[in-house]
């Protein structure tokens, strides 16, 4: 067979090979993971890396914040363990927050793949625990020490034994440990699975390493990637919000700048990392969403690795909440990392309208947590999709989970595993931000105990977009912000909402009605198309 | 001819674009195939059209006719082309964007901008109920009647022709929505309805709603479309069992089909999946073949997609769900989720009309843009100037420009080769290396995806026996069953309208299933007993009711199971003696064996749960029918053989005279080797080099692979 790897249907085929071996380690994981937020929300990610830890293929369905932290670990494990020294059925686990996901709960588990006796190419996989010990405050923590177990680079499996040391001091550490630990053997299945099927691959095609495909794989990415940031105006694009934050808002800043086929994001500006509460963002996490939605603008429709990542420049001063110090706590890093999907479209508008939006209404979620009758403890998670924000040419739609692939809760689901009543998830009219395309519109779900429940119930949640809604673009307006009453009150500063993050409902009068943002209007609302608005009218989403 | 003492059976397929019908006699297997064009808007007028010229072709009068299995896309098309009546929905209070907002999940990681389908039923058409059943089957509130009639009216003013009624929770006690269609019934008695507590009983309201609407939504068409054609038949003295194929692949009587019109939305893709086990079936009983019920997978291929479906033992793979309506194309998540039992296949957007072109990595990509019929490919010289995988196949010697369609339609060559030539260039291709790269990679594409699809079901692509149909998929099996590691590939004689044989196989057939949740290590085996007797006892009765005799009837049984504390399961089967014994033990070792396939390793030290047991019964499909070829003791197919052409096959081989075979003149025994083309009108077959192809008594030809 002549060199498969270079001509233009070869490599089409065996790169589209590795893309469905990633899907298959991601099927794996959550065919056989224990916890909802795995099995269900298939909150992981999974990846195929080359023997120095390049990213060659990510599953599709990957969660988009993982998969540029999976190359930072594997070559944090080749810094540590020298290919030379790693061993087959070695298997390695970290949750760094500076080297992984950005926050601890996200686990990474590396493995290595073997051709005669020597390592060519890695399979990782990220979940989401569904615990990992510390405090269920995420407003307080002053240091990621309160936040949970850390997990260094360390050994899970040693040339194929068990490391039942590391496995009873995870399971002593967690909440749930029987959960924790069947989602760590689903990563470890997962990973072997890709490898095995890598191992074959390369058989197949006569290949003895990784080196070559790799280098095609990422230079014809690179060159893809270059060639729509060429296609920008060279020129400096900034933009600026304010958000939430945990007590008052905070600024983020960037700016972009464009030079030929080289594009650098600096973050200065940018509020300073804070406590106590874990909202900030490690440069690795800052780095995964920034590449996350500059992807999204620039080329959506590659299939992604270390090449596409070349042409970029990402830099958040050292000690700002996009680039904090150890030990900063972190938990919560989404609050100020899905924030840099709004400033970075924002920045891009003028010269990617129709491939930008303008803020959205994000993942909304709680958490519920109490006791059943029979003593047992019950913790389970709501989502729901706000709006999405509008684009010149399309408004947005409702019901929007983004930046995330997670999926929304199912309510017959949700009120099955908890005493929990949904008398309502309806869309909220008037919530999509205006503009000559609207913003979609938010949800208003309404919340109360079961009739006759004795037992109080905690709804832990910290929304974001309550003080600062999604931002228009253009001359569109706002989305609607996000809104939390009790019994037709807002909150008080000094309630748990504020103090601790989460509401109690006592007892079945109680009654929460949240409304979910909407996502921001584009263009001058008075140039709305006629029919446009008598549609929405007609399909409520304006009254 | 006389005909009278025959029994004839007709398979009968309404496709997309065309109907195939096909008449089989019981006595000697002999059969007559039709093909006409599908007739629109009243595609039963093209049918029974068809029927009267084969009926007349086979010189048989309608009275021979014992049977017609019937199968259609009838009604999935409603849905995609959205030509259902207005339909109106009921739904529990709070939740009427329940439609709008779907499972709020964006199917593609880097897209902002995913198109869904629009709902079935408008925002204006659906109404909400104070009325809510809780979790655990509690009702909190019953319907109050003179709500829903007033609620209805509204509808009914506006012209509804279907309602359907989705309220929360009524998969555990389904008494609200009998309530409401018993005041319903009483006040609007000609109102069809379709209640979700009896179409897709189970926990998920998304799934459930999207299910029930569809099933209010085909209700009105399916309903005039059986009654029309019920009609015309009796017209014309027909008096045989008229059944219809379900989306499961089992045949039911137009009753079954009325109640619950949902289950005919997969009768046409199911048809050409049991095709592939007719095939089988017919190999397994030729014991010169070696072939005992093995598992297959049925590879369709035709203008625009190809599908792919497990076929094991005879039943192909049946899954509980699929999507309907995708808005953008072969994506999973981007379709109406339709709850229902279904044959699990996957489709590509890979077939003779898929257009090649230069990425924007600069690598050559095929599909899933196709030039489909008009105006097709470059060579249908119908003004189309991409390249497509038919242009490839013509410049690569596997199509005869004279021969296509059976001569029907002449091939440009030129003009494929001026399509081909230009991605060539831009490539940095030769023409040769550039078709043969567009061969490939279609064929990649299809094995790619056929391999996950095979592997998420557990199973092992090595092991399988490939069976092609459709007008591409001879060509490309061959190029497909290496990619995959498949051993043996068949290409079965009229492979371009396989679909009616797969009607004439389909059993009455029930799966049942029941939710179980008990622990392995203490399962009380007197309980399962009786809640599977009790399954089997229901199964049986249907099949019974249906008129299938008792030793005709064929159980298996399965139980799904899970580590405890894991949330998705695994399918294990179970034998009757198993159960019988409770012999929890080979239950054990039986899962972890199968989940050690699946994901690499398992955990014996984890105790397992036992979910649910199912219970599938079905009739016996008919006795095989005897050989209907004629035979030859010679090996050497030269016979058969009606030119030479050159043929181009990789880098490594070039251009080589191959020897081109006429599929008619083929007897029983012939022995083909490859490289080798075989010609029939719908189809063209392609043996590669190496591979050794024995024609069986049917016509089929079995192929093995050449060893690598």
């Amino acid at each position: 067979m002549s060199n498969p790897v270079l001509d233009p249907a070869g490599l089409q085929i065996i790169w589209s090979r590795l893309i469905s071996i990633s899907e298959e380690m991601f099927t794996t994981v959550w065919r056989t993971a224990f916890s909802p937020v795995v099995a269900v929300v298939q909150d992981h990610g999974c990846e195929i890396l080359d023997a120095e830890g390049n990213c060659l293929a990510h599953a599709p369905s990957s969660m988009p914040a993982f998969n540029l932290a999976m190359p930072v670990v594997t070559r944090a494990v080749l810094a540590r363990h020298p290919a030379t020294t790693i061993q087959p059925g070695d298997v390695f686990v970290t949750n760094d927050p500076w080297l992984s996901a950005g926050h601890l709960p996200d686990l990474c588990v590396v493995t290595p793949v073997f051709k005669a006796d020597r390592v060519v190419a890695f399979c990782a996989t990220i979940a989401h625990a569904n615990d990992i010990g510390g405090t269920n405050d995420d407003r307080r923590p002053r240091t990621v020490y309160e936040e949970g177990l850390q997990i260094p680079i360390l050994k899970l499996y040693d040339r194929g034994q068990r490391n039942d040391t590391l496995f009873a001091m995870i399971a002593a550490n967690v909440r749930g440990p029987a959960e924790v630990i069947g989602d760590l053997e689903a990563l470890v299945a997962a990973n072997e699975v890709g490898a095995r099927r890598i191992a074959a691959l390369l058989d197949e095609y006569g290949l003895t390493d990784t080196a070559e495909l790799s280098a095609a794989i990422q230079a014809r990415t690179e060159q893809a990637v270059r060639h729509a940031i060429a296609a920008i105006p060279d020129g400096i694009y900034r933009a600026s919000t304010q958000f939430d934050a945990l007590t008052e808002p905070l600024t983020l800043a960037v700016t972009v700048t464009v030079c030929g086929s080289n594009l650098t994001v600096d973050y200065t500006g940018s509020a300073d990392e804070i406590t106590p509460g874990g909202i900030n963002a490690t440069l690795s996490y800052t780095r995964a969403q920034t590449f996350y939605t500059l992807m999204c603008a620039l080329a959506p429709h590659l299939p992604h690795n270390e090449g596409s990542l070349r042409p970029f420049t990402i830099v958040a001063p050292e000690g700002s909440i996009l680039n904090c110090r150890f030990p900063a706590p972190v938990n919560l890093r989404l609050r100020s990392g899905w924030h840099l999907n709004t400033i970075l479209f924002a920045a891009l508008a003028e010269v990617l309208p129709g491939r930008v939006m303008a803020g959205s209404g994000f993942l909304a979620a709680f958490q519920a947590r109490g006791k059943r009758p029979c003593g047992s403890d019950f913790n389970v998670p709501f989502f729901a999709g706000g709006g999405q924000g509008a684009s010149e040419g399309r408004d947005g739609r409702a019901g929007y989970i983004y930046p995330s692939t997670a999926a929304g809760m199912s309510v017959e689901v949700f009120e099955s595993c908890t005493p929990l009543l949904i008398h309502s998830k309806a869309i909220l009219p008037n919530s999509g931000g205006a503009g000559r395309w609207r913003g979609g519109p938010g949800q208003r779900v309404v919340v109360s105990l079961l009739p006759g429940w004795k037992a109080p119930v905690e709804l832990l949640m910290t929304p974001d977009r309550m003080t600062c809604p999604a931002p228009g673009l253009a001359g569109g307006k706002p989305g609607a912000p996000v809104r939390v009453t009790v019994n037709g009150c807002t909150p008080a500063p000094d309630s748990t909402f504020y103090q601790a993050g989460y509401v109690t409902l006592a007892t079945p009068d109680d009654i929460l009605v949240w409304d979910l943002a909407g996502g921001g209007g584009w263009g001058d609302p008075a140039h709305r198309d006629l029919a446009a608005s008598r549609h929405d009218r007609e399909q409520g989403m304006i009254t | 001819m006389d005909n009278r003492q025959d029994s004839w059976r007709l398979g009968l397929d309404i496709g997309g674009t065309f109907t195939d019908l096909l008449l089989v006699r019981g006595t000697d297997g002999r059969m007559v195939l039709h093909k006409v064009l599908t007739t629109y808007p009243d595609p039963a007028a093209g049918a029974l059209t068809g029927l009267c010229e084969l009926l007349d072709l086979a010189g048989l009068p309608i009275t021979a006719l014992d049977e017609i299995v019937h199968s259609t896309t009838l009604a999935t098309n409603a849905i995609i082309e959205r030509r259902g009546p207005r339909t109106g929905l009921l739904i529990t209070a709070g939740f009427r964007n329940l439609l709008d907002l779907g499972k709020e999940q964006r199917y593609d990681t880097y897209d902002l901008f995913l198109p869904y389908p629009e709902p079935l039923i408008p925002l204006a058409l659906r109404r909400e109920i104070d009325e809510r059943t809780l979790a655990d089957g509690t009702i909190l509130r019953g319907v109050t009647p003179a709500q829903v009639v007033a609620r209805v009216r509204e509808l009914v003013e506006d012209g509804i022709a279907g309602l359907a009624i989705v309220f929360l929770h009524a998969y555990v006690n389904p008494a609200n929505e009998e309530a409401a269609a018993a005041t319903i019934a009483a006040h609007f008695p000609n109102l069809p309805l379709s209640l979700s507590s009896q179409v897709a009983p189970l926990m998920g309201e998304w799934k459930r709603a999207s299910t029930t609407t569809a099933d209010a939504y085909v209700r009105p068409l399916v309903d005039s479309y059986l009654a029309h054609l019920a009609a015309h038949l009796r017209q014309m003295g027909f008096a045989g069992r008229f059944s219809l194929l379900l989306s499961d692949g089992s045949a039911a009587s137009p009753e079954t089909v009325r109640r619950y019109p949902i289950r005919l939305l997969e009768s046409g893709p199911a048809a050409g999946a049991l095709a592939g086990a007719a095939v089988g079936r017919r190999l397994t009983a030729q014991p010169a073949f070696g072939f005992v019920g093995d598992d297959l997978l049925a590879f369709d291929m035709g203008g625009t997609t190809a599908k792919a479906c497990l076929v094991e033992g005879s039943r192909p793979h049946v899954g509980q769900g699929f999507e309907a309506a995708r808005a953008s194309r072969f994506r999973r998540g981007s379709g109406l989720p339709i709850a229902v039992p279904s044959v699990d296949l996957i489709e590509i957007g890979a077939g003779g009309g898929s257009i090649a072109y230069r990425d924007e990595l600069g690598l050559l990509q095929v599909g899933p843009q196709s030039a489909a019929a008009d105006p097709g490919p470059a060579c249908y010289g119908l003004g189309g100037d991409q390249p497509t995988v038919t242009d490839a196949n013509l410049l690569l010697g596997y199509l005869n420009a004279d021969y296509f369609l059976g001569g029907r339609l002449r091939l440009d060559r030129d003009a494929a080769e001026r399509a081909v030539g230009r991605l060539a260039v831009a490539l940095g291709l030769s023409p040769s290396v550039c078709a043969w790269g567009i061969h490939r990679v279609v064929n990649e594409n299809m094995a790619a995806a056929a391999r996950v699809h095979v592997i998420e079901r557990g199973h092992d692509p090595r092991r399988f026996t490939l069976v092609a149909s459709g007008g591409a998929g001879p060509a490309h099996v061959a190029g497909i069953a290496r990619l995959l590691g498949a051993p043996r590939y068949v290409l079965p004689m009229g492979a371009g309208a396989l679909a009616c044989l797969g009607d004439l196989d389909a059993p009455y057939a029930l799966t049942l299933e029941r939710t179980h949740l008990a622990r392995l290590d203490s399962l009380d085996w007197a309980a399962v007993q009786a809640v599977v007797a009790d399954l089997i006892a229901t199964a049986r009765r249907h099949l019974l009711d249906a008129g299938i005799a008792p030793e005709r009837i064929h159980l298996d049984l399965a139980a799904d199971m899970r580590m405890v504390g894991q949330v998705h399961h695994i399918r294990i089967p179970v034998s009757r003696e198993e159960l019988q014994e409770g012999r929890s033990s080979a239950l054990c070792a039986r899962f972890h064996r199968y989940y050690t396939q699946l994901y690499a390793r398992s955990n014996p030290a984890m105790p397992l749960e036992l979910v649910g047991w199912r219970v599938t019964a079905q009739g016996l499909p008919p006795e095989t029918p005897p050989p209907s070829i004629p035979s030859t003791d010679t090996p050497d197919p030269s016979p058969a053989q009606k030119a030479v052409r050159p043929l181009y096959l990789g880098e490594a081989s070039g251009c080589a005279e191959t020897p081109i075979y006429d599929r008619a003149a083929l007897a029983a025994g012939m022995v083909l080797t490859g490289p080798a083309v075989v010609e029939e009108r719908e189809a063209t077959a392609l043996l590669l080099p190496g591979d050794r192809g024995v024609v069986d008594c049917f016509g089929n030809i079995v192929v093995t692979v050449a060893a690598v």
